[in-house]
């Protein structure tokens, strides 16, 4: 009841008309800037810094938090209009929304992430609000094995989204690893793979390749279609632009997953959303009763890393909340601003300030419906984009993705490694390579190295770390049963072939 | 004697002369600060710091912006700087890895002391600290029962060339303990991984772990280094415990591109000297726990080589290939 007493407090401060508006303001610039793709959250933020610090420290925070989750609305837009990933959570929409707009369902598919984005935002502040502080405890329990075995579980999705070929898949996978091998080594600070170029010794940025691999590709594709081809189906009336009751249906799983997942994923520091979407998107395919529907563009396959990466928002204001401890770049800045105003964010923030937190979550309560609000009368303007002459729409996707992938770290070598990535895309296409388990590979790659080593570190070489713990064990021991469900439904088929031939 | 006298005439006429060749120089435009780290980074946060309060002083004509230029641990932010040359809006915030990373990655074209040197502002000290429920009180409790328990207890930490993976190298050559250092790429894994049990020890700079330490989760056992701290005046240093190393404190600070003109160097010392006599950034040390470390363009090159060779050393002695 106490939460209830807090959070009517909190109301009372996100509804005052300044902190409405500059709420407002968060979650417009967000979704711009989650539309647009490379200038991500955290730049943003940083920009806004000056301008929030002039603020009151609560009003100031609600607005760059409100750009923090705008952003997570705001990635699906172009994933779903141009397979152009416009945040990196965002590069799983890819997989799905695309193909429903080239259904000429772009409408219902935008209309089902706003919707996602929204249950599952929600439910990732109410979580914040009723579970923060032995989530955080949780959180800090889980130490580099349970990160392995989350990472290895995350890793076996590949099987689900390596699509005909079993063998072209697992390629897929390996390049995508050898990929996030790229740069320095952590723990020794030798380069690897970086053929002497300062530029490669952070590793390959995740969104210059997945825009290359997706936007870039895609065009490539598309024009060797020479001319007077209908790209989409363009959705007519008013009724096919938004999602239906089945559709929303359909989704209730999906819903409850990305909700659940994203929010675990995003309290675990140095997780974050894209792995969250990623292990949705795996997870609601491995259990679906149609898991070969996946990829070929249906709602649930949008809904649920949608859902993951907005329920992660609330998970990551946990540590940094609870604990003072900033699981990634954009809760890093956030951390940085409540410094600045003068703050002192750790285990005794809340206590102390009951005014900011409660007015934080207040104010996300109040953006989530904002959010909504904004985005989804923008769904039938947005689908407008797809009508389009491809030789307006082409050039607009090479100058939008140029523009965003320099924008990333101002380098003009990122440029070039989205083209290089553009023909890898546009090859793998031709021949058939499914590029989901690369991307998920190179995301995984790194951080899965990482735990391995720091695993065995801690145990000096010994195995053992990751059956000694359970979190460990039984996050392994579900990898494996994942793995097994596709043999199982492999060896089913043959026996149906077996007893076909038989008769 | 004479001389002598000369001499002293000629070095008062100077710095008479100073201010008016100071004042040959105002920025024009915005002033670009370039730091390597991603908004919300170290530098990126010290850097936006100092721009507001620059702009509250009313220090600065004009405004400061930030510019990141993450990547490779500062090389691509010196590079830039290099390419800046003679550039007398931009200047760039350094730190210890802008010594350490040239000496380590020959993708790295580009030293620091081919940069101009304007003025150091801060020393970070770091502290050692333990879970409060650790059974540890003092760093050399730490080292025995690493004795006892060879590569049985654990740190966490940043790359193996950061302050605290070099700090634990030379208290282990000191005592002949062993414990392992575990690589986490971000601060808050570092803590979360105290906090959990899965590390013992972590080095860290006050201000990252003063909440923690304030909340009681935490326990300081020991100030690294030989001077002890205003924000814990019972904690004891390293050299009070008994432990013979040298201090290895974070130093940041402000430089520009090659080439430019004195003129400019003079104006930022100019600003930067009467910026740190201000109220808001005595209150910004006291807050952070940062030491104040102010020094002039000259001083600075010379501290730059001696750190260079103390970091080359140390870097040598843990095995780390060296390139220059």
């Amino acid at each position: 009841m106490e939460a209830l007493s807090n959070l009517v407090a909190g109301f009372s401060v996100a509804l005052t008309p300044a902190n409405l508006f500059w709420c407002f303001v968060g979650v417009f610039l967000g979704t711009v800037v989650g539309v647009l793709p490379g200038l991500g959250p955290p730049a943003t933020i940083a920009m806004l810094l000056p301008l929030a610090l002039k603020l009151n420290p609560t009003t100031g925070l609600i607005m760059l938090a409100g750009i923090y989750y705008g952003a997570k609305y705001g990635g699906s837009t172009t994933s779903i209009l141009l397979n152009l990933p416009g945040e990196s959570a965002s590069v799983v929409t890819c997989l799905d929304g695309y193909q429903m707009a080239r259904k000429g369902r772009a409408g219902p598919a935008l209309g089902i992430a706003a919707i996602a984005s929204f249950v599952a935002g929600t439910f990732g502040v109410v979580a914040l609000m009723l579970i923060a502080p032995p989530v955080s405890r949780f959180a800090v329990r889980f130490g580099p094995p349970e990160y392995f075995a989350l990472m290895a579980l995350g890793l076996t999705m590949v099987v689900f989204l390596a699509g005909k070929s079993m063998i072209k898949g697992l390629l897929s996978a390996f390049f995508g690893l050898w990929l996030a091998c790229v740069g320095t080594d952590l723990f020794t600070a030798e380069s690897r793979f970086t053929f002497g170029q300062m530029e490669l010794l952070d590793g390959i940025d995740f969104i210059v390749a997945s825009v290359g691999i997706f936007a870039i590709a895609e065009v490539l594709a598309n024009l060797e279609e020479q001319s007077g081809f209908e790209l989409f189906k363009t959705p007519k009336g008013i009724r096919n632009l938004l999602p239906t009751w089945d559709d929303l249906k359909q989704c209730r799983f999906a819903f409850v997953n990305g909700s659940v997942v994203g929010f675990f994923i995003g309290v675990l520091p140095g997780a974050g959303s894209t792995i969250a979407s990623f292990i949705s998107y795996g997870i609601e395919k491995a259990f679906s009763r149609h898991p070969e529907k996946f990829g070929t563009g249906i709602p649930e396959g949008v809904a649920a890393p949608e859902g993951a990466n907005n329920s992660e928002t609330g998970g990551a204001l946990v540590p940094l909340l609870t604990l003072g401890i900033p699981g990634s770049n954009t809760t890093a800045i956030l951390l940085a601003a409540l410094i600045l105003w003068g703050f002192r964010p750790g285990p005794l923030l809340i206590h102390e300030n009951p005014g900011l937190f409660w007015g934080l979550v207040a104010s996300m309560y109040v953006g989530n419906i904002l959010l909504l609000l904004l985005n989804l009368p923008l769904v039938p303007v947005f689908a407008q984009i797809l009508r389009l002459p491809y030789y307006t729409l082409y050039p607009m996707i090479l100058g939008v993705s140029i523009v965003g992938v320099y924008s990333v770290s101002q380098s003009l070598f990122d440029v070039w490694m989205m083209g290089l990535f553009g023909l890898l895309g546009y090859t793998m296409k031709k021949l058939d390579f499914p590029a989901a388990p690369l991307v998920l590979a190179m995301v995984l790659g790194d951080p899965m190295e990482r735990a391995l080593r720091q695993s065995l570190m801690m145990s000096q070489g010994d195995l053992a770390v990751f059956f000694n713990r359970p979190m460990a064990a039984a996050m392994l021991f579900f990898a494996l049963v994942l793995l097994a469900i596709p043999l199982t439904q492999r060896v089913r088929s043959w026996r149906v072939r077996a007893v076909e031939q038989e008769l | 004697m004479r001389r002598t006298a000369w001499a002293i005439a000629l070095m008062v006429l100077c710095s008479y002369a100073a201010p008016g060749w100071a004042q040959g120089f105002k920025p024009a435009r915005p002033v670009e600060a370039v730091v390597h780290t991603d908004p919300g980074g170290g530098s990126d946060v010290f850097a936006r710091a100092i721009a507001d309060m620059l702009e509250k002083e009313k220090l600065l004509p004009q405004r400061m912006n930030v510019l990141n230029k993450p990547g490779g641990s500062g090389a691509t932010a010196m590079a830039y700087l290099i390419e800046k040359k003679g550039d007398d809006h931009t200047i760039g915030f350094f730190t210890n890895t802008w010594l350490v990373v040239p000496l380590t990655r020959k993708e790295a074209k580009v030293t620091i002391h081919e940069l101009t040197p304007i003025a150091r502002l801060v020393l970070e000290p770091m502290i050692a600290v333990v879970k409060a429920d650790a059974p540890y009180k003092s760093m050399t409790d730490f080292v025995e029962a690493a004795k006892k328990n060879p590569g049985k207890l654990s740190q966490s930490g940043g790359s193996v060339t950061a302050q605290e993976a070099l700090y634990r190298l030379v208290i282990q050559k000191a005592t002949g303990a062993q414990w392992n250092f575990i690589s986490f790429p971000g601060g808050g894994e570092r803590i979360s991984n105290l906090l959990g049990g899965n590390v013992q020890l972590l080095m860290a700079q006050p201000q990252e772990i003063s909440e923690h330490i304030r909340s009681g989760s935490v326990r300081v056992i020991a100030v690294l280094g030989d001077k002890r701290l205003a924000g814990f005046p019972n904690v004891s240093t390293t050299k009070e415990q008994g432990l013979n190393i040298p201090t290895l404190d974070q130093a940041r600070g402000v430089l520009a591109p090659p080439g430019v003109s004195r003129e400019v160097v003079q104006y930022w010392e100019g600003v930067l000297g009467k910026f740190v006599k201000t109220e808001s950034w005595k209150k910004y040390l006291a807050d952070n726990q940062l030491e104040d470390a102010f020094l002039r363009s000259q001083e600075l090159a010379a501290f730059w080589t001696k750190q260079t060779e103390l970091l080359r050393g140390l870097l040598q002695e843990a095995g780390v290939k060296l390139v220059r």
